[in-house]
């Protein structure tokens, strides 16, 4: 029976499926799409054996299996994995929801003329992901996480005859890999001070130093080592002001869009903080900045996501709201609450997604001001979006629900009360722009051109069927069981295990905010009533700035327009004029201006040559006599 | 009795000569002419030192002979290159035979 050391080939089996679908794929039947479904099922089944070993021999255990990959120096590279209960909940996240994925892309993607490439791009976009979680040094973890900015780009610019996916998918990758040049300084930080890029080697050092003994690392390292891994993580989980990216990323087929913000790429970034989490706890100051990030960035595109119009884009921004509150989750504390949230969003986001790609397919309508009354013609799409949403909402009985309430139970422990009236604004908004997308687009009159719409085909419906069971019934893994299942408090934790703690003011508060928020939607946009345009004019200016975003883009397009292309444009003419024109060819034209001079000596006329030969032996001679006359 | 500087005077009269005569010719058969002029201008030193410092020894005749043999088959070789070049362009003046002008 496959033991914990076998995690390895879930990766693995993905990473081999990638070239072979690539190659290969047009001659095997369904363009290879099978092959990448079987590789990530049988990760999926895998994951299941592992897990069950890791219950097994301990489950809050940690187990480290390596073998030496080179040695360079003093420095021993290794391949490595962890196996520990956030590897475990991760490995199961990612291979599930890629595996849903996958099955929803042969129905959506049905008919495309790179359909093999997308499948083969799927499988690796998985493998780099689970690799990610799986690795035990550092350096691994940084090429696991660039494959992922890598796949990332290939898939949101899936459609590259497009000129706005294009673009997108350039601006994902390089507004991520500029923020994965902090988390690279930051490796390397730790790897000078700890002289390996080993994370139990690292985070041994920040336990000593916590415990005030003897480290290799100092305070101040700690500290910015943490911050800079935070940057990196930053990038890819789209925190505030590097969000800039995810939104545009709806240009990619929707598939892509779930894929991204449930399993891969942006919980990359909370998974990083979370599994360096000792580095950061070794430096509480960086855990506040964390905190503080995230709460800016969970309200601003909170704000955003009520004004934008688009649903995908709708959702776009409250994954970015989401991941926010995930930080800030884990800059209070709160790491079994953000892993929890991380599950139970991603669970409830994929399935959202799902649905939105199945409106899409079905009805060919991205703006939610065109839908309207869908739940006619699309019952079940509408119903599982009405369980993701409800889930996102925090409404009992659905995940999100549960772990939202972790995270407003670890603000309440160990930040300030403002952070948690905000948290609570933020868990206000999230259920007004979710229901607010919901009834817009699925309930009200069903409009002409859409009655025309059909429900989406087996295999797109199965994926959100599975999807919405979980987003409906994850969360009950918060609470204890019996039988030995204490919840998830006592599974996946950091520091101490914790049984489920649940604060009936908290919860009721945070629910009735919920509730009401619904409530405004409701009567709002289906009853007519004016209460959410009183609030709007109550808020100004921040609708209005919402809508535009909070000029994030503009500032970053002035910035690279009359900054970077200027600073550049004076760089390419010091390249062009000092570089080039004096020290390259300034040297080659002088010497060429001196052959022309030098070549009228060679006047081709044979007595000239004949003369200097004459004076050339006269001189010899007059030499020679010198010589003899003096020595 | 004639003495060595005699032939020595002779002979270094032949030698500039033949040296006026390649440096100020324009014409290349002249020059060869003039080359020739220098070549038995050093013979005649040759033998006329030969004769005089050490009968008994002919080193210095033998010399000669290499130079007339040499001078004879450069006159062979040198005729043939400017029978080309009459050939070519119509001229034996060095002043237009100008080809490796930079």
């Amino acid at each position: 029976m496959p033991t914990m050391e076998w995690a390895w080939l879930i990766p693995a089996l993905c990473f081999i499926a990638f070239p072979i679908i690539a190659i290969f794929g047009r001659y095997l039947p369904g363009k290879g799409s099978f092959l990448a479904i079987l590789a990530i099922a049988a990760g999926f089944v895998l994951f299941l054996f592992v897990a069950y070993d890791r219950i097994d021999q301990g489950a809050t255990g940690l187990d480290v299996f390596t073998r030496e990959w080179f040695q360079a120096g003093s420095a021993t590279l290794t391949w490595g994995i962890i196996v520990d209960p956030l590897t475990v909940v991760m490995l199961g996240l990612v291979t599930f929801v890629a595996m849903m994925i996958q099955i929803y892309s042969i129905g959506y993607m049905k008919g495309d003329p790179r359909y093999g490439w997308y499948f083969a791009l799927h499988s690796l976009f998985a493998a780099s992901m689970l690799a990610l979680v799986l690795a035990d040094n550092f350096l691994l973890l940084y090429v696991a996480w660039e494959l992922v900015g890598v796949c990332s780009y290939l898939l949101i610019g899936f459609w590259y005859e497009k000129q706005s996916a294009a673009e997108a998918a350039k601006k994902a990758f390089v507004t991520t890999r500029l923020a994965d040049v902090a988390l690279l300084v930051g490796i390397l930080l730790l790897f000078r001070e700890v002289g390996t890029f080993s994370m139990m080697e690292t985070f041994h050092q920040a336990e000593l130093l916590m415990a005030g003994e003897d480290s290799l690392l100092s305070s101040g390292t700690a500290l910015t080592s943490a911050l800079l891994l935070f940057v990196g993580a930053m990038g890819k989980s789209a925190q505030i002001p590097f969000h800039v990216w995810l939104p545009d990323a709806m240009e990619g087929p929707t598939p892509v869009s779930a894929l991204i913000h449930a399993a891969t790429m942006v919980v990359a970034g909370v998974f990083l903080v979370a599994r360096t989490f000792p580095l950061f706890e070794a430096a509480p100051d960086a855990l506040l900045v964390v905190a503080i990030v995230g709460l800016a960035t969970t309200l601003l595109t909170a704000t955003m996501a009520l004004a934008a119009t688009d649903l995908k884009r709708i959702l776009a921004y409250s994954t970015v709201s989401h991941l926010g509150l995930m930080m800030l989750s884990l800059g209070a504390f709160g790491y079994t609450a953000a892993i929890f949230h991380l599950m139970a969003h991603g669970f409830s986001k994929a399935l959202l997604f799902l649905g939105a790609g199945s409106v899409m397919h079905g009805a060919d309508q991205t703006d939610i001001r065109k839908m309207g009354g869908l739940a006619k013609v699309m019952p079940l799409t509408s119903f599982t979006f009405a369980i993701g949403a409800l889930s996102l909402a925090g409404i009992p009985i659905f995940a999100g629900f549960w772990s939202k309430d972790e995270i407003l139970l670890a603000v309440l422990e160990h930040r300030h009360w403002l952070f948690l009236a905000f948290t609570l604004l933020a868990v206000f908004l999230s259920a007004l722009y979710m229901a607010r997308a919901y009834f817009i687009a699925f309930r009200g009159e069903l409009k002409e051109e859409n009655r025309t719409a059909h429900e989406a085909p087996t295999s797109m419906a199965l994926p959100m069927v599975l999807l919405a069971v979980l987003a409906a019934g994850f969360g009950f893994i918060a609470l204890e069981w019996g039988g030995g299942f204490e919840g998830i408090g006592s599974f996946l934790f950091f520091d101490k295990a914790h049984g489920f703690e649940f604060n009936v003011a908290l919860a009721v508060g945070s629910l009735v905010l919920a509730l009401l928020a619904v409530f405004l939607a409701w009567s709002s946009y289906l009853k007519g009533k004016p209460y959410l345009s009183t609030l709007k004019s109550l808020t100004t200016p921040f609708p209005a700035l919402a809508e535009r975003g909070y000029f994030f883009d503009h500032v970053y397009q002035w910035t690279i327009d009359r900054v970077i292309l200027v600073f550049s444009g004076f760089l390419g003419f010091f390249d062009r004029v000092v570089v080039n024109d004096t020290g390259v060819d300034g040297p080659a034209n002088s010497v060429k201006r001196s052959s022309f001079n030098l070549r009228r000596h060679v006047t081709g006329r044979v007595y000239n040559y004949a003369l200097v030969m004459v004076l050339g032996a006269l001189g010899l001679g007059v030499a020679w006599w010198a010589m003899v006359a003096v020595g | 009795m004639i003495d060595l500087a005699f032939f020595q005077i002779v002979s270094g009269a032949l030698f500039a000569i033949g040296l006026y005569g390649v440096l100020a010719r324009r014409s290349a058969v002249l020059v060869l002419m003039s080359i020739e002029l220098m070549l038995n201008a050093v013979n005649l030193n040759l033998i006329a030192s030969a004769a005089f410092l050490d009968p008994s020894r002919f080193t210095g005749l033998i010399i000669a002979i290499f130079v007339i043999t040499v001078a004879a088959a450069e006159v062979g070789l040198a005729l043939a290159i400017v029978l080309r070049i009459f050939r070519n362009r119509a001229t034996v003046n060095l002043d237009e035979i100008d080809l490796m002008k930079g």
